[in-house]
């Protein structure tokens, strides 16, 4: 395979990119996958939110449903995938070794895919819990669990494993997102589903877990990358190096408490989201640290990846800012049950698929062991999503303000509500097109790289010499 | 932090605290609530809702409601959802000691339905007329048209029947699920008053002078 495509490889690409291949491809391919088919959801559930009368009569995509299968779609399928690969290949190149365990991956993925189905299936049908990131019925989160404990094995292994002593920044990052996961997963599983909590305090629960799902996962999740793909590109250490560590703890400290900025003024005690509100605060520690530890990448130069992450650190910071901001009660009294907490959430999750974008551009070529095919596929790409990303959370910030003045006017009908918001949320479906046909584009673009190179036939992954030295 | 124990029980500890702190502490806060018994009325309220409407919440919970209403009355001062006419007080969660899965929602594309059931008594609206308002759809709201069906009337047509939207020989039936939603809907009522939770004028509002 190297030799054919000599002339052709990326620079610095070991045996520990190319024995990781089929199993990270497997899990890329399919986040790729479910990126795409979230974004047509999302279009219809956005184009639902001003012609109601959309699908009406098909049960399995009402407006609440539709909305939760994107959500799951977008947080496990695309996410959980494509962020594990990124992990799992940071920690194997930290680990200086081949990935031990690669099969663990390989069942993991699929039965971590096959849960995603499921779930789809199980939400369409009716089985929706109705709270916020964990709307999968409960026959599907024990498969969850245990392939991700299958995928994340290797992870482990390969930190445990590791050549040098040492530990790094992006070491922290990524195994906090391997270990908290399980553990915040299953508690917030067994409270709400198993043995469910009593009234409101179900609330409490699950605004902690959808929060812990960006704090404690997503945000750990691109920190890791960014934290090891910077100085890898720009050959340069990383800046105040020192301070990181309390960057790390001061995300993962304050981060899991912020979640009770969803319940201001609601039936639950007045110190949960008054606790949200200090931690929103303190919490931008982390932020500042990160700023300062990674501003390099704020001159990406030419680098595509840097591009990527330049792009997706900024809108990381900003997205802290803003959800800060609008913690408070005074601007919450505004945003509060209106689109501009989406556009929040659009903002934080954007920031983590960009840097997971950047990364992928880095690592694939890597893994298969040639350079991307098409620059302007990347060109397009990269503008699309750019685009389509801020225009969309600009859109969605706009429908949610004015939502939450009509809201908050007590003159004002519904339906004249729906009547001002509607300009909005069709620039907010264009741009959900433009990010739909970025995404697609780079699914293409993958799957010409992956397959395109070398036959499907050597995907099927041969025993190699590796394994025998390495178990 | 080469140390790895020290590391995972620095990772545990984090998020350990944040659950002793966050769910055990509102747990030891709320989950003894028991509904107050008010000597006036003789009664203990919340009032324990039917099993028909509990099953209504299922309904509710599966069509994915939640994604447009919410259930949750905010103070008089805080937004408008006293003028809206949505409730007197402040939701309390004593409100919700007997929901098996509360729908405080996060969204209001609609508007909010803890006391739906209140209103509905109040303005006078009849289950048939909710059970025509959800087939024909309202507002922004869309019809939910699969929660009927078309039956052939064979002798006495059924009591539960809409009028009309049939063809002739034929008549439009909810079904057990679009019934117990309905009766779910109607059964939202937090109009009652806890010893936390009174209605009351803001005092900017009082100072205000009349407009």
């Amino acid at each position: 395979m190297t030799n054919a495509l000599q002339n052709n490889v990326p620079d610095g690409v070991t045996e520990i990119d190319t024995t990781a291949r089929c199993p990270l491809f497997l899990l890329v391919g399919s986040g790729l996958v479910w990126l795409v088919l979230g974004g047509v959801l999302a279009l219809l559930h956005l184009a639902q939110s001003y012609t109601p009368a959309l699908l009406a009569d098909c049960a399995w995509l009402t407006y609440g449903r539709l909305q939760a299968i994107q959500e799951t779609v977008l947080v496990y399928g695309w996410f959980g995938n494509a962020g594990l690969a990124v992990v799992l290949w940071v920690l194997a190149r930290l680990g200086e070794s081949p990935l031990r365990g690669r099969n663990y991956i390989t069942v993991g993925a699929l039965f971590w895919n096959l849960a995603i189905t499921l779930a789809v299936i199980g939400i369409a049908a009716g089985d929706v819990t109705s709270f916020p990131l964990l709307q999968m019925p409960r026959y599907v989160q024990a498969i969850l669990l245990f392939s991700f404990a299958a995928i994340a094995v290797p992870g482990v292994l390969a930190w445990s494993g590791r050549r040098s002593d040492a530990t790094f920044v992006s070491h922290w990052y990524a195994l906090a997102a391997l270990f908290l996961f399980p553990w915040f997963f299953s508690v917030a599983q067994v409270m709400l589903n198993f043995v469910p909590v009593r009234g409101t305090l179900q609330s409490v629960v699950a605004t902690w877990y959808a929060q812990n799902v960006f704090s404690l996962w997503l945000a750990p999740v691109a920190m890791a990358a960014v934290y090891y793909l910077l100085p890898k590109i720009t050959g340069r250490v990383i800046q105040n190096y020192d301070f990181a560590v309390y960057g790390f703890w001061t995300l993962l400290f304050f981060g899991c408490w912020m979640g009770g900025r969803h319940l201001i003024g609601g039936p639950v005690p007045a110190w949960i989201p008054t606790m949200a509100i200090v931690c929103a605060w303190l919490v931008l520690f982390h932020h500042i640290i990160v700023y300062f530890n990674l501003r390099e990448a704020f001159r990406p130069g030419s680098s595509t990846v840097l591009k990527f992450l330049a792009m997706g650190l900024g809108s990381y910071l900003l997205s802290a800012v803003v959800d800060t901001a609008f913690a408070s009660r005074i601007l919450a009294e505004v945003t509060q049950f209106t689109f501009f907490q989406q556009a929040q959430m659009q903002l934080a999750f954007g920031s983590v698929t960009l840097i997971i974008f950047g990364a992928l551009y880095y690592l694939v070529p890597r893994l298969a062991g040639a350079h991307w095919p098409s620059v302007s596929l990347v060109r397009g790409h990269f503008l699309a999503v750019v685009l389509g990303l801020v225009l969309f959370v600009v859109a969605l910030g706009a429908a949610g303000w004015t939502q939450g003045m009509g809201l908050n006017d007590a003159g004002q009908t519904f339906v004249d509500i729906a009547a001002k918001t509607k300009s909005w949320l069709l620039v907010a479906t264009a741009a959900q097109g433009v990010l739909l046909v970025g995404n697609l584009l780079f699914l293409v673009h993958f799957l010409w790289l992956a397959i395109g190179q070398a036959p499907v036939w050597k995907l099927i992954r041969q025993p190699s010499a590796a394994e025998a030295t390495v178990s | 932090m080469k140390n790895g124990p020290l590391f995972f029980s620095g990772l545990f500890s984090v998020l350990a605290l944040s659950w002793v702190g966050l769910i055990l502490g509102a747990h030891v806060q709320l989950g003894e609530l028991r509904p107050f018994y008010d000597e006036n009325e003789g009664r203990a309220f919340p009032l324990r809702s039917s099993g028909i409407a509990e099953r209504g919440l299922l309904v509710y919970q599966d069509l994915g409601c939640v994604a447009c209403h919410t259930q949750q009355v905010r103070r008089p001062d805080f937004g408008s959802d006293k003028d809206r006419g949505w409730g007197e007080r402040q939701s309390v969660a004593r409100d919700y000691v007997h929901q098996s899965r509360p729908q405080l929602g996060q969204m209001r594309i609609g508007p909010d339905l803890a006391n739906y059931g209140a209103r509905a008594e109040a303005s006078g609206l009849t289950e048939a007329e909710l059970l025509a308002k959800l087939y024909n759809g309202w507002g922004g709201m869309p019809p939910y048209r699969f929660l009927f069906t078309q039956k052939k009337i064979i002798g006495e047509s059924s009591p539960h029947a809409l009028v009309g939207g049939a063809a002739p020989g034929y008549e439009l039936v909810p079904t057990a699920r679009a019934r117990e939603l309905v009766t779910y809907l109607l059964s939202l009522n937090q109009s009652y008053e806890f010893p936390e939770a009174r209605p009351y004028t803001p005092a900017a509002a009082e100072e205000k002078p009349a407009q």
